[in-house]
């Protein structure tokens, strides 16, 4: 079952959820950090947990834990799964 | 007799990839750990003597790619490239097999001979991951050997394999990219066929489809009608891919490495969440993570203070009748003086450096080799965020707390250097254990520990406004956190043991010089007599805005060498430690919360200098002095209504 919005980011996702990278939005710079590390799109990526007021989020990527700003995760175009 | 020759081997490898593990069991202590040249980046060196050849052992700086992106990663890549050495041992985490690989894959593609080491794989092994490790011997045509660096397995088999390829060509298979990128890579390098660069022409290709800042500018300056032909097929590869050129292509090994991995891992999944599991949802959640961590912090500061204070005041009955002893057999003369206070302040060295900074040492890598530094940096990221730098930062700060010395000195984990920069400025505000002293042994113990903590509480929110203007006078991006989260591991005492010598090490050799030469300088300015015209002098500013003894001018300038000084001395110019007969409530407050920002110590101030330059460092210095003078005086007048 897809559940598919347009504009859904990854901190939209719940604690527990995994998507699909769609797009990142971005700089070069970032977005080649991100790749370097795993983070492309049609990469599945799952949110572990987050800190409130804006904090950062931690996810799970290839098998990898991960600790992505929240500036940054909000991004991170993905779809739900 | 070693006659078999040199070899020159680097370690290359993520952070968390137990690169520091491996260096450390093969060099022990033939180690040498001086400074990248202009940078400051640690670069650690060592020598390792094995069947009959003197291994020499260059540990790279831990990075996450070869690209541009970093100071470390341009060092790193820059080395290999120039140096040549006889072989690269790329360390990699066996339980994130799929993030290192894409590392690996970069590191191939520099064509330099490598060899894996599948570090951890006792932990991969428990973590239900089962690697096929000939199976990417087969499919990279490399050498890959599977170590447990912590307790020294594989690593013999490493260096054995070393001396076996040494002088061989390498020949495993370069990884191919799909269809269109390769034929860009192809056009690219028959036009570069024969380009006067030290890199491999492949390597160069695909850099200039990466848009390598670097690699590009060379380019321009030697083929600059390249360039064209590389805008050409990059716009071409968007068109059909989509995205940027430069992401294709990391997509592209991004998915070779998922491939890969897919084909030599098996997963043996576990019923029940593990320990580990648990444990990172205890000490990250949102609510019970800050309990975790002000448990462990205040655990961690509550022993060093407690321990500390004894092994101190142990040491200072230690050396109490040294002065006497000094003074009867060498006389009071000028030069007698002044030699004595080189010794006072190698001891006073001696009486931070053991009862306080070793344990704080022990503590801080013992948490960081269990894992639970990352997990500090990812609760405490937004409030650092607010300071402008993210959360990273925070360790300096706790750092700060016992020393600011290795405080600073810890800023070179920020990843720019304006963020090195605010963090270091701000680390020179965290009150220091020298300082706590002041703070006790006046406003805790004569105004009230409410108070003493109140002034602590104080400080927290001075350091954050500051960080608050500083983040928004100096221009630039604020860096977002990027940081994988090791998995929780069993701390490794011989790991916690090299690098708690190490940086006890670098504390010794930058605070030693500089507290003895300026210890001497103060002395010979006390003995020549000129004190009483320097107190009088900072009278209008001790006396009349801050409302303080006029001696306080003279305890100011000696508290630059060690802020503790100030009780000390103030003691022992009044000639009671009873400071209630001779301060106020408020005069004991205003000094403490002046001690607290008026100046980095002169051991922090010779940091600033070496990572910043002086001007830098200077800067820093009078702007604190300005600050604390006014920060103080007003607080002075809303005390006066307070009392």
């Amino acid at each position: 079952m897809y559940n598919v919005k347009d504009n859904t980011f990854l901190t939209d996702l719940e604690d527990g959820q995994t998507g699909v990278i769609v797009s990142i939005v971005g700089g070069r710079a970032a977005s080649k950090r991100l790749a370097d590390l795993g983070l492309n799109p049609g990469t599945a990526i799952k949110v572990i947990g987050r800190i409130m007021f804006s904090g950062p989020v931690q996810v799970e990527v290839c098998g990898s834990k991960l600790v992505l700003g929240r500036g940054l995760a909000s991004k991170i175009g993905v779809e739900l799964k | 007799m070693i006659d078999g020759g040199k070899i020159n081997i680097v370690l290359a490898g993520q952070g968390n990839s137990g690169k520091s593990a491996v260096f450390n069991y093969l060099t022990g202590l033939h180690q040498h750990i001086g400074n990248w040249a202009g940078k400051t980046i640690e670069k650690r060196e060592g020598t390792l003597y094995y069947k009959d050849y003197t291994i020499d052992v260059l540990d790279l700086p831990g990075i996450y790619s070869l690209t541009t992106y970093s100071v470390e990663e341009v060092i790193a890549r820059e080395y290999i490239i120039h140096h040549h050495p006889d072989c690269v041992i790329n360390i990699i985490d066996s339980t994130n097999l799929e993030r290192n690989l894409i590392f690996t894959l970069q590191l191939m593609e520099l064509e330099c001979p490598v060899i894996l080491a599948l570090n951890m794989i006792d932990l991969a092994k428990k973590k239900g991951l089962t690697i096929d490790f000939r199976k990417l011997r087969e499919i990279l045509n490399a050498t890959v050997i599977p170590t447990i660096a912590s307790r020294g397995s594989g690593l013999t088999r490493i260096m054995d394999k070393v001396i076996e390829l040494r002088g061989e060509k390498t020949d495993y298979r370069v990884h191919r990219y799909g269809k269109e990128i390769e034929n860009c890579i192809k056009q690219l390098s028959e036009l570069l066929q024969d380009i006067d660069l030290p890199y491999p022409v492949r390597w160069i290709a695909i850099k200039l489809l990466e848009k390598d800042n670097d690699i590009t500018g060379l380019i321009r300056d030697k083929r600059p009608e390249v360039l064209e032909r590389v805008k050409q097929l990059s716009q071409a590869l968007e068109e059909i891919h989509g995205h940027d050129s430069s992401i294709v292509i990391a997509d592209e090994r991004s998915h070779l490495a998922s491939r890969i991995t897919r084909e030599i891992v098996k997963i043996t999944p576990h019923r029940k969440a593990s320990l580990n599991d648990r444990l990172d949802a205890i000490t990250t959640h949102k609510f019970t993570g800050y309990l975790v961590m002000i448990l462990i912090l205040g655990g961690m500061f509550i022993s060093v203070f407690s321990f500390g204070n004894w092994l101190s005041g142990w040491f200072e009955s230690l050396f109490k009748d040294w002065h006497i002893w000094w003074n009867i057999n060498l006389g009071t003369t000028f030069l007698a003086a002044l030699g004595w206070s080189a010794i006072e302040s190698v001891l006073a060295l001696v009486q931070i450096a053991f009862p306080y900074i070793l344990p704080f040492y022990i503590i801080l890598h013992l948490l960081e080799d269990w894992g639970y530094i990352s997990r500090i940096s990812f609760l405490m990221d937004n409030l650092m965020h607010k300071m402008g730098i993210h959360g990273k930062g925070c360790i300096s700060f706790i750092i700060g707390f016992g020393c600011n010395v290795p405080g600073c000195l810890s800023c070179r984990i920020m990843e720019t250097k304006r963020e090195r920069f605010i963090t270091a400025v701000l680390v020179t505000l965290v009150p220091c254990s020298a300082v706590s002293v002041i703070v006790f042994g006046l406003v805790g113990k004569y105004v009230g520990l409410l108070w003493a903590l109140g002034l602590y509480l104080f400080a927290v929110i001075i350091i954050f406004i500051v960080g608050k203007i500083s983040s928004k006078l100096l221009l630039g991006e604020p860096v977002e956190l990027i940081m994988p989260m090791p998995d929780y591991k069993t701390p490794q005492l011989k790991t916690i043991f090299y690098q708690t010598w190490d940086s006890l090490k670098e504390f010794v050799f930058i605070a030693a010089p500089i507290v003895i030469i300026s210890g001497v300088v103060i002395q010979a300015i006390n003995l020549a007599g000129w004190m009483p015209y320097i107190s009088s002098s900072l009278s209008p500013i001790t006396v009349t805005w801050l409302g303080l003894p006029a001696i306080t001018g003279i305890l100011l300038i000696f508290g630059i060498l060690r802020k503790e000084l100030i009780l000390v001395m103030l003691a022992a110019y009044l000639g009671t430690t009873n400071f209630g007969e001779v301060l106020s409530q408020q005069q004991m407050i205003t000094l403490a919360v002046v001690s607290m920002f008026y100046i980095p110590c002169v051991a922090t101030i010779s940091v600033l200098w070496k990572e910043y330059g002086w001007k830098k460092a200077l800067a820093i210095c009078i702007l604190e002095i300005l600050f604390a003078i006014i920060l103080a005086g007003v607080l002075k007048r809303i005390l006066d209504l307070v009392f």
